[in-house]
């Protein structure tokens, strides 16, 4: 399954450190407009953690399983 | 074998399990060599070392005879500590293959760790410890200080996360239309190697340590590496256990804080009555109070305290290198302002000493951190519970 080329939106977080990624990602999903795809790319290693519990925790739905690319991870969220 | 790897190596560790462990392991270090798990009085040390280096005599400054500036940081286990906790993240990051230079986007970053830095290494030196020996190995050394400080910290931390909210100091996001694509994936993989080299080197420092009869070096440098170790598997983040609460309502980090304290308090009590040791206890004083509210809203501001910012740094996390400065820069100044400043006399002298065995004996003395434990516990949980109410409400009417 590849939904890459479905997400509405791409947040690139290369480089950010905690919390930015949370918030950012956060803050993206609220501007969203419902059932829109958001893809965030991150390589913040706590933010492999903290991006899909929180996003999970505020109530939104994950696509598919995040993907681990090398040293970063996807993900692929519902607003 | 094939799983048991990949869970060590490709996950991250349950943090309770971790900030278990490390409690545990952190109160047995204490019944072997009588000092704690700390790192600031040390990064203080090495600003003694550098200025020194610089022809600056700091050998009549008193916070350097009270912390004990002592040969160079080879040769002194607390500096064993602080590099094995260094290596011990560096080898868990290369043999998961995670090491990557990190570099910020918003280049205000840079600025905000470096002024944030120092900002939590003046006040964790201020406080006489920072999230280590005046939190999470203060409060099981019954040291009353710790009490204080945790609570001091709180604040600034509140006071942090709302800067951190702020527009100008988060900046823009890089939010495009569409999808894009991610990083290219390196095909050959070098990393577990470079790790496994550093292991055997590192164990053979140790047998040399321990053969020679350098045994507080050996164990400073084995005791730092399993902290290293289990803070980089475990993300451990004293930071996050606050500040994530005030921003998003998230509560894990700060609950198995508080569970690894408990833990480690109970262990250090039966460590102290089986062997009599007397625990370490640092003054009380309103620097203890200042300089909480400054490491709290230091280390928001600069992403990390100086435990978090070792393994973020090793993971290839560049922003934490104008972090690491900051610390040094920010206990030093502290030390030279200590007594040439007058910081001394207005600050700490009128503070005290309290421990809480001495105070309330063996008994009430647990009770009372048991106690005290528990109330932040539920504190978190209620302000986790009240992040979320609110956020559905707000949610709802949107």
């Amino acid at each position: 399954m590849n939904l890459s080329k479905d997400a509405d939106f791409t947040l690139d977080l290369r480089g950010e450190s905690c919390p930015y990624p949370v918030i950012y990602t956060l803050e993206a999903l609220e501007d969203m407009n419902k059932g829109e795809l958001l893809q965030v790319i991150t390589d913040c290693p706590g933010s492999f953690r903290n991006v899909p519990e929180e996003a999970i925790a505020h109530g939104y739905t994950f696509a598919q399983e995040p993907v681990k690319n090398g040293q970063e991870y996807l993900f692929y969220i519902y607003a | 074998m094939k799983t048991m790897l990949h869970t060590l190596f490709q996950r991250h560790w349950n943090p309770y399990a971790v900030l278990l462990i490390a409690g545990l392991l952190s109160a047995l270090y204490f019944g072997l060599t009588s000092t704690v798990w700390a790192v600031t009085g040390e990064f203080t040390r090495l600003g003694g070392d550098m200025l020194q280096l610089l022809g600056v005599d700091v050998s009549d400054w008193q916070y350097y005879q009270m912390v004990k500036l002592d040969g160079d940081t080879w040769n002194r286990p607390d500096g064993w500590i602080v590099w094995g906790m260094f290596i011990g993240a560096l080898m868990m990051v290369l043999l998961s293959n995670s090491f990557k230079i990190r570099l910020p986007q918003q280049k205000r970053r840079y600025v905000q760790g470096f002024v944030g830095g120092i900002i939590a290494g003046f006040g964790a030196r201020l406080a006489l410890g920072c999230n280590l020996a005046a939190f999470f190995t203060g409060v099981p050394q019954f040291s009353f200080h710790s009490w204080i400080f945790i609570v001091a910290t709180g604040v600034g931390t509140f006071f942090g996360a709302k800067l951190t909210k702020m527009p100008w100091w988060k900046g823009r996001p890089s939010l495009t239309a569409g999808a894009a694509k991610p990083s290219q994936v390196k095909i050959r993989v070098i990393q577990p190697y470079l790790g496994a080299a550093l292991a055997m080197a590192y164990m053979g420092l140790l047998l040399y340590f321990f053969s020679s009869g350098q045994t507080l070096l050996g164990l400073g440098a084995l005791f730092g590496l399993a902290f290293g170790i289990l803070i980089e598997r475990g993300q451990i983040c004293f930071t996050a256990a606050f500040r994530d609460l005030f921003l998003v309502g998230r509560s894990l980090m700060a609950k198995a804080i508080i569970v690894g304290m408990a833990a480690s308090s109970v262990l250090t009590l039966v460590i102290i009555s089986l062997y009599d040791l007397t625990p370490i206890t640092q003054i009380a004083a309103l620097s203890t109070c200042v300089g909480g509210v400054l490491f709290g809203l230091g280390i928001v501001m600069a992403s990390g305290c100086e435990t978090g910012m070792m393994y973020r740094l090793m993971e290839g996390q560049v922003l934490f290198l104008p972090v690491f400065a900051g610390n040094i820069i920010g206990a030093t100044f502290l030390a030279y302002a200590w007594d040439h400043l007058g910081i001394y006399t207005a600050l700490v002298e009128g503070g005290a000493k309290i421990n809480l065995l001495e105070t309330l004996g063996p008994v009430g003395a647990i009770l009372s951190t048991l106690a005290m434990l528990a109330l932040l516990y539920a504190l978190t949980l209620y302000r986790e519970k009240n992040y979320h109410r609110r956020f559905e409400l707000k949610r709802g009417v949107k």
